[in-house]
């Protein structure tokens, strides 16, 4: 490179360098040296996959669970974001659409840590849910039972995770042109109808982002089965917490950490892959 | 008009809030006929089509649709369709599913459908676009889709909100026609929500002239341009030169003069005008109105002096303003005139829609 060009670029070398610097020390490098030393064997000093052996060994049924789970969180807050936010759109009780609008995004700034608190006392053997349930003469004391398992875990995520897919996708109802759906009330379809062959075709790219986004967002929070799930099988962000702090054993906490980075990166590409074809869609 | 009407309605109202923007509207439509909701933005012509689909409700009054009340109905349970002015085509099906969804939702038969929807197409000239994606389509062909989509559940009641806005100016009119005459095929009774009084004229049989939530008059397109009620049906049906006179009443005949310059009179037919004597306002059209030098006098003319101030082409002929001591005015002129001639206007009496004007007020000049 001629040195010319280079002075004329060095101010603006200047100005970006404090921000990569930042980005390339506190993320880039711990990203990628726990990535690599997933695979280094501490015993002999070489690189090989018994961290992986040994991962799958000791948690994999906490990783069939932590898929399990997170898949299922993931189904069932579509589900209910799209019933949430298809009420919202399409419902015509003025007053119910208002006290659903002011009250669904509440959970949002509730921290999980809370949230899985709440849910403790909640879903709890003697818990405020079966209180509930038995003085309504429900279910009978015996047959009470504590919640605080992976179904808490659901619940949990569930609960705080909603609102926010309910809050993109309720966006993307609302910036439809109206006259999509009025068109076919005229020819006599009726509101859920509309909402399953109408609506969600129309926004079904906003519903696949915020369900990327959740499911990334449940799958790397610790406190909420650290709370909920009293033994095993658990999460593997427990697991990966676990190793580091009782063992100091990195080695299995990054294959850990490797297969959970795994399992975003898929989600990350589904995301990726969305945003083209969005972008790339005739006006 | 002997027939029973489809649809009446009767004192309706619709507010938005404290905003009431329908005060009040009688409407009788006869089956068959082609109805167009003529009106300047915001006279409640849209809230107007809306209320009658149920996407609006009413405060007031009451909607029937052959003798049943439809009020509570909501609007999948009316039997109207509806084509938009966004088309409100679903880009996430084709032309073909576009069309046939309304007979879906009826579960009509599959390949029922597909023989409807296909004689659909060729009769809006959209052979072999079936499967097409609707995003693939010009705006010309769009709409024909939406009007398909609608006409494929053969409603009663056709409502058409402003379809032809988004077209190009050519499309636009070979559309009129093409509405038009489908809906005389099929003899569907047709309501066309519309701001341009040439599409209304061209596709209605029935022209509702809407100001400010009420209905300013109703009539055949020649009843609404040749016989204006009120000056506002006169300006909106294009007599837009307005300028104050008197009328004055003697023995056997009546006489109208310029407010202005009461020098400048013409006798009227008293049969023909029936306004009492006192201030007025008179509306007349550019193109029934002439030019001409000061010394000539024709027969039964308003003659108006003044100077041609601006003169420009137009095809036919050329649109001239003219300044005169009571307002501009614009006139049509066969030929090309010289800015700065004086000039006179020739008003036919035959051609001037008079109005009582209240108290002394100011004519609005036409700007």
């Amino acid at each position: 490179m001629d040195t010319p060009r280079l002075r004329k670029n060095l101010p603006l070398v200047a100005l970006l360098l404090p921000a990569l610097l930042m980005v390339g020390l506190l993320f880039v490098y711990p990203l990628l040296f726990s990535l690599a030393y997933a695979f280094r064997n501490e015993g002999t000093g070489g690189w090989d996959l018994s961290n992986f052996t040994k991962a799958f060994a000791l948690y994999g049924a906490d990783v069939s669970l932590t898929i399990g789970v997170t898949l299922l969180s993931t189904a069932l807050v579509g589900v209910l974001a799209v019933a949430v936010a298809g009420y919202l759109t399409l419902g015509e009780n003025p007053r119910a659409v208002a006290v659903l609008r002011w009250i669904y995004r509440w959970p949002m700034f509730i921290p999980f840590v809370v949230a899985a608190q709440l849910m403790r006392t909640f879903l709890a053997k003697s818990g405020m849910l079966n209180n509930t349930l038995m003085s309504l003469g429900l279910i009978e004391p015996l047959n009470a039972m504590s919640l605080l398992d992976w179904r808490g875990v659901v619940v949990t995520f569930v609960w705080k995770q909603l609102p926010f897919a309910a809050l993109l996708i309720a966006g993307a109802m609302a910036s439809m042109d109206r006259s999509l759906m009025e068109s076919a009330r005229g020819l006599g379809a009726g509101r859920l109808r509309i909402l399953i062959e109408i609506v969600l075709p129309q926004v079904s790219a906003t519903v696949w982002v915020s369900l990327i986004l959740s499911f990334v967002t449940m799958l790397s929070a610790l406190s909420v089965p650290m709370m909920i799930i009293a033994g095993t099988p658990t999460m593997i962000t427990v697991d990966m917490a676990w190793r580091v702090n009782s063992y100091g054993d990195y080695g299995v906490a990054n294959a850990l950490g490797f297969i959970s980075f795994a399992l975003s990166g898929a989600a990350a590409w589904f995301y990726l892959r969305q945003g083209v074809r969005e972008g790339g869609k005739p006006a | 008009m002997g027939a029973e009407p489809i649809i009446s309605l009767r004192g309706l109202r619709v507010a938005y809030g404290s905003n009431e923007v329908l005060k009040g509207i009688d409407l009788a439509i006869t089956p068959g006929s082609f109805v167009a909701l003529l009106g300047a933005s915001g006279c409640g012509k849209t809230t107007l089509l809306r209320t009658l689909s149920g996407f609006t409700p009413a405060s007031g009054g009451s909607i029937t649709v052959n003798g049943r009340d439809i009020q509570n109905e909501p609007p999948e349970r009316r039997g109207m369709a509806m084509v938009f002015q966004s088309y409100a085509l679903w880009s996430h099906m084709s032309v073909a599913q576009n069309m046939g969804y309304g007979l879906k939702l009826r579960r009509v038969p599959r390949e029922d459908i597909r023989r409807r929807v296909d004689a659909l197409l060729t009769m809006l000239g959209l052979e072999g676009y079936g499967d097409r994606s609707v995003t693939e389509l010009s705006g010309g062909q769009r709409q024909r889709v939406a009007l398909g989509r609608a006409l494929a559940v053969e409603p009663q009641i056709l409502l058409l909100d402003e379809p032809l806005s988004n077209l190009d100016a050519r499309i636009r009119l070979q559309m009129r026609h093409e509405i038009r005459s489908i809906q005389r095929h099929l003899g569907v009774t047709a309501i066309l929500v519309t701001h341009d009084r040439e599409e209304a004229m061209v596709m209605a049989d029935q022209v509702v002239i809407l100001d400010q939530g009420k209905i300013a008059q109703i009539g055949s397109p020649e009843e609404v341009y040749q016989r204006p009620q009120t000056p506002y049906v006169a300006s909106f049906m294009g007599a837009e030169n307005i300028v104050a006179c008197e009328t004055i009443r003697d023995a056997a005949s009546m006489t109208l003069r310029l407010a202005h310059t009461p020098q400048v009179a013409v006798r009227l037919d008293e049969n023909a005008f029936s306004v009492p004597a006192g201030p007025v306002q008179v509306h007349f059209r550019s193109e029934m109105a002439s030019l001409g030098a000061a010394g000539d006098a024709p027969d039964n003319c308003l003659r108006i002096p003044g100077t041609i101030t601006q003169a420009s082409y137009l095809g036919g002929g050329y649109r001239c303003e003219i300044k005169t001591d009571c307002g501009h005015f614009f006139i049509d002129h066969p030929r090309p005139a010289q800015i700065g001639d004086a000039a006179t206007i020739n008003i036919p009496v035959s051609a001037l829609h008079v109005f009582v004007r209240p108290g002394n007020t100011e004519v609005p000049r036409p700007s």
